[in-house]
């Protein structure tokens, strides 16, 4: 079929249709919108979440007394285990030294110390891919079981509870997702849908006429298609203004809006997300064609 | 060319064709005649396939259209032009756009196109209406487009369903000798009309249909 025709017939219907065109748009539009600022706020948390490794990690307290061997064995165990990305040994003078450093105003809590009552100890790093409550919980049970570990410290609640508004914020926020694309698939097919009847008689006609299906359905789908980006190219003005004229200004004076992250280059997916979501409306508008 | 054997065809409670048995080969132009719903319309719908018979089976071109796939449907259809009854041309088209959604439904470029319509539209003598809306013609004129589309595409058969049935009887018979021309040159044609002057002397096959039954066939 020629397609240039397919293109021109849906730019007659495009314009002749304008107003209810012109709404489909605005409402994509809005639905794509409220998609993009779930999406934002999921890909901080994320974002924000991700980094927390970094400064994430297990204190092993040693009990007095250990041998040289027996240190070695400890180390040698950590370290070979796949999860730890970097393990250091702290002799309790030095942690002492660092305490009194940390203390330095309240150097009176020190004196009169006879012996240093702290403990030597094995920081160990996690591998930033490890790290997550799992793991946490089950490397501090297997270094538990092994003689000379005294204790395991790490922030085991503050680790899950990380965890879990991740792992909410991602479900919470692919379920809003599905839902306005749903919502955005739905007025694209309404739309053509509309359109598609007020066209039955000329459609029964190219029928008629031997058309094939592909030659009724190509400018409705051209038509859903356009609706789609228009309605994604205003949700990313719309969003774009949004962060580079409210976020922006508004992180001047409120701290909170400095640390989003706004990820252009996926917001220019935008545009192709609508046209995708417009041509699939309508394609189920327009069904099974039978002759 | 097309074959009847034993088709009927019954609407809800009311029969449109009982029994029908009839031939037409190739090259043949023949003419179906009988009084306001006796099932003319029906009969060609039927070729067409805008019909399903009840009963009996029909062939066209060696295809029988019982066995026919569905997605030969366009290409069988391509196969034929029709003349409805009720025009059915597009409003919001012009008329050369009408005639030439033949063609670009046939995948015939943007090229040939344009002198095939022009050239359709000369024969019915309508050339000088091209850019013309339908809406703006006279019912004879519409007509006359609407068997340009038919034409247009140079089809096999063709099927007119009372193609003068709008018009004066000069025209008309301009319209009985463009389709006489065209079948001169191959096609097959069936003429629908109630209008007996149309096969008076024509020395062509009449087909005579009354309440759904095939009650004859004479020669004009
Ligand atoms: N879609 C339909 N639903 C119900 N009945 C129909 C339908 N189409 C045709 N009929 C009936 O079938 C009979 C034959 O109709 P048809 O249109 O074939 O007649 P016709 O010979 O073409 O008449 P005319 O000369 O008025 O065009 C009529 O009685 C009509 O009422
Ligand atoms: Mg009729």
């Amino acid at each position: 079929m020629a397609v240039p025709y397919a293109f021109r017939l849906a730019a007659q219907s495009i314009f002749h249709e304008k107003w209810i065109n012109f709404l489909s748009i605005l409402t994509i539009a809005s639905g794509l919108l409220i998609t993009a600022l779930i999406a934002l706020f999921v890909y901080n948390v994320d974002a924000t979440t991700r980094k927390l490794p970094e400064k994430f990690s297990m204190m092993f307290y040693l009990k007095d007394n250990l041998s040289r061997q027996e240190l070695e064995n400890i180390l040698n165990t950590l370290g070979k285990d796949d999860a730890v990305e970097m393990v250091k040994y702290i002799p309790k003078g030095e942690a002492l030294k660092e305490l009194k450093t940390m203390l330095k105003d309240a150097a009176y809590m020190f004196e009169g110390l006879e012996e240093n009552p702290l403990h030597n100890s094995i920081e160990a790093k996690l591998k930033r891919e490890a790290v997550c409550p799992e793991t946490a919980k089950r490397l501090a049970s297997e270094m538990r079981a092994i003689e000379g570990i005294d204790e395991v410290e790490y922030g085991e609640k503050f680790l899950s509870s990380i965890y879990s508004i991740k792992v909410g914020t991602r479900a919470i926020g692919t379920v809003f997702i599905i839902i306005m694309s749903g919502g955005v698939i739905f007025v694209c097919y309404s739309t053509v849908k509309i359109l598609f009847y007020r066209k039955k008689e000329e459609i029964e006609t190219y029928k008629l006429l031997g058309a094939k299906k592909r030659f009724i359905r190509a400018p409705f789908i051209i038509e859903g298609a356009f609706i789609g980006f228009c309605g994604g190219l205003l949700s990313l003005i719309g969003i774009l203004s949004l962060y580079y004229l409210v976020f922006l200004r508004l992180s001047l004076s409120i701290p909170f809006f400095k640390g989003i992250i706004f990820p252009t280059n996926i917001s220019l997916l935008l545009p192709l997300t609508g046209l995708l979501l417009g041509m699939v409306g309508a394609a189920i508008a327009i069904g099974r064609i039978r002759y | 060319m097309i074959h009847f054997h034993r088709v009927s065809k019954h609407y809800d409670n009311q029969t449109a064709l009982r029994d029908v048995t009839f031939s037409i080969e190739k090259g043949e132009m023949v003419f179906v005649t009988g009084p306001s719903g006796s099932g003319k319309t029906t009969l060609l719908r039927l070729i067409y396939l805008a019909e399903k018979p009840d009963e009996g089976n029909i062939s066209i071109a060696g295809w029988e259209i019982d066995k026919l796939k569905e997605s030969s449907i366009p290409l069988l259809r391509r196969n034929i032009g029709f003349v409805f009854q009720d025009f059915r041309l597009l409003n919001n088209r012009s008329v050369f756009e009408n005639v030439a959604l033949a063609l670009r439904i046939r995948g015939v470029d943007e090229k040939g196109l344009k002198t095939r319509a022009l050239d359709s539209l000369k024969v019915v003598n309508l050339r000088h209406k091209a850019d013309s809306y339908p809406f703006a013609l006279s019912g004879g004129e519409q007509q006359r487009v609407a068997i340009a589309r038919a034409i247009v595409a140079e089809p096999a058969v063709i099927l007119a369903d009372e193609p003068t049935g709008n018009v004066d009887p000069d025209t008309s018979a301009g319209i009985i000798r463009t389709f006489k021309d065209i079948n001169a040159r191959g096609a097959t044609i069936l003429v629908a009309t109630h209008n007996r002057g149309l096969f008076c002397n024509t020395g062509r096959r009449v087909l005579r249909l009354d309440s759904g039954n095939l009650v004859g066939e004479e020669t004009g």
